[in-house]
């Protein structure tokens, strides 16, 4: 017990270690310097990469998730196989030929970018919601019909709160998968903190580079943590365990 | 039976991978091979170009290895590592972006001072061709005339006045010296980091043409300025320099293969800006593919036979 503990703080320590001097080496370099010296350009990308990720995460949410119900009805239970298996191929897709396929169907600019997001953040959720209603106990749904009832009262009561750790689960992915992936806007136009980074791979410019690759980075770790907030209020105690769910 | 079937086959794909990895090497210890790796930007421009001289070189007995596709510092960077041997450069560029001078805008005094100095820096410029590819801001012709905007200095008076307009360019000339910054500084306007949309260097001329954008980057061969119907607006204050087409060597690989110099005099000697957006044409508007277009070229100047 002892040993498992004192070998992860160690772990834990020299990551901590290595990730902080990078951070200090990188801030003495002056690297930063940049989002000071053009702070009007950092925040209106920075407003363009939240806008992405925003818009293309709320269309995903609102669409995987009823998909998600509708294919676990046992009137679909035959879709089902057809549903999963298009939703996993669909995901073995690099997000950048999804962006490019976006670009000849959309043009350049924020659209296509938004939709290729969208599109790409739409498994995970769409994978979680079904996996996570399917783990349901039949017992409990066979209960729940014993005593009466109708069909939607068992979703809204019983499947959905209990499918809902899986769920969000798998919108924190998708939402810190869609930061990262957004990033990659700028082939298409798009702009947001991808801008920088291409910038400075092509300019041969650290400082672009990092002042654009960190704050994806961070905003990333911020996303995850409010998620995880929401999981906290919106999820009783009782049925926050830990479900085994892909990702 | 079965963990004698799977370490065989973890064995069979660990020999494949490092016969893969070696295969490479094999092929440069023979003395008798001739071997340059020819760099090359991201831009059709550069595709041809490129394929001319890997085409040239290798009916004249070199192996060549292409690298396209790099933005111009990174292929530079290249060159002076020694990862490309050659590829073309723009006199322009390397004056201002590379080596930081002041832009000049007489070819051979561009060309004789990028000379000297690159020459410090271990390469070596050979002829420079007549093609000059200098960057224009252009616009849709109609929104040009709708708004009586003929040059760079009426381009800067419409927005000092107040205006608002959009421009479409990429990551390179919106950070390079010789980009949108020194046109800003030059004549005195500026568009707004907001308004300043990035994009890869392919999509200018689409962008501008669909509005998406309402001024965009472009190269002054880049055949789709007519066909898409656009404008390059006048450099009045001459700001942008020449950018005359040249091949740049490493200095080491000179003195490996200094036939290389007499070589390629004629690729260069007969490269001219009408050729070359000619060429450009056929790729970009006409979409034959680059090794068509640059052995069909290499072929009609009596420089390789067919």
């Amino acid at each position: 017990m002892n040993n498992k503990r004192f070998v992860s703080f160690v772990i834990k320590l020299i990551l901590f270690t290595l990730v902080g001097s990078f951070f200090a080496w990188s801030f003495k370099s002056g690297y930063y310097q940049l989002i000071i010296d053009d702070s009007e350009g950092f925040i209106f990308l920075l407003k363009q990469h939240i806008n992405m990720v925003l818009l293309s995460s709320l269309l995903a949410i609102v669409l995987a998730i009823p998909m998600g119900i509708l294919v676990t009805r046992p009137k679909f239970q035959k879709l089902q196989w057809l549903f999963m298996n298009t939703a996993n191929l669909g995901q073995t897709i690099p997000s950048l030929a999804i962006l490019a396929l976006a670009m000849t169907w959309m043009g350049i600019g924020f659209k296509p970018a938004v939709f290729a997001l969208f599109l790409y953040s739409l498994l995970p959720i769409l994978r979680n919601t079904v996996a996570g209603i399917k783990s349901i106990d039949p017992d409990l749904l066979d209960a729940a019909k014993g005593i009466g009832y109708t069909p939607a009262q068992i979703l809204l009561k019983i499947e959905l709160p209990n499918a809902a750790y899986p769920i969000m689960a798998g919108i924190r992915t998708a939402v810190v998968i869609n930061i990262g992936t957004a990033a990659l806007a700028y082939l298409v136009g798009g702009g947001g903190l991808g801008d920088w980074i291409f910038t400075g791979i092509m300019m041969r410019d650290n400082s672009y580079l990092l002042s654009g690759a960190i704050p994806v980075t961070l905003l990333a770790l911020l996303a995850d943590q409010l998620v995880r907030l929401i999981e906290k209020l919106v999820i009783s105690k009782g049925l926050r365990q830990s479900v085994t769910v892909s990702d | 039976m079965k963990k004698i079937l799977s370490f065989t086959v973890i064995i069979a794909l660990m020999v494949s991978l490092l016969s893969a990895c070696s295969s490479e090497e094999d092929t440069s210890a023979s003395a008798s091979d001739k071997k340059v790796v020819v760099g090359a930007k991201n831009f059709t421009e550069q595709f041809v170009l490129s394929k001319i001289l890997a085409i040239y070189l290798k009916e004249n007995g070199f192996e060549v290895e292409e690298k396209n596709n790099m933005a111009s510092q990174v292929v530079r960077q290249a060159l002076e590592n020694k990862q490309v041997d050659l590829y073309w450069e723009y006199t322009g560029t390397s004056l201002v972006n590379y080596n930081k001078l002041d832009p000049i805008s007489d070819s051979v005094e561009a060309y004789e001072k990028v000379k000297e100095v690159d020459k410090e820096n271990g390469l070596v410029w050979l002829d420079q061709s007549p093609l000059n590819n200098t960057y224009t801001l252009m616009m849709r012709e109609e929104k040009a005339k709708e708004l009586g905007i003929e040059s760079i200095s009426d381009l800067a008076a419409y927005l000092n006045d107040g205006n608002k307009l959009s421009l479409g360019a990429d990551a390179e000339f919106a950070t390079r010296p010789d980009g949108i910054k020194g046109v800003e500084k030059a004549y005195g306007f500026k568009f707004g980091s907001s308004n300043i949309k990035k994009m890869d260097v392919g999509l200018f001329y689409q962008a501008l043409r669909d509005g998406q954008v309402d001024v965009a980057t472009g190269f002054s061969t880049d055949s789709r300025i007519k066909a898409f119907n656009l404008v390059n607006l006048e450099d009045d204050k001459s700001f942008f320099p020449a950018y005359n087409a040249g091949i740049t060597v490493h200095e080491k690989t000179l003195e490996k293969y200094p036939e290389l110099e007499e070589l390629l005099k004629p690729l260069a000697e007969k490269i001219s800006t009408e050729t070359m957006t000619e060429l450009n044409y056929q790729v970009d508007i006409e979409e034959k593919s680059e090794t068509e277009v640059a052995r069909k070229w290499l072929t009609e100047n009596g420089l390789i036979e067919e």
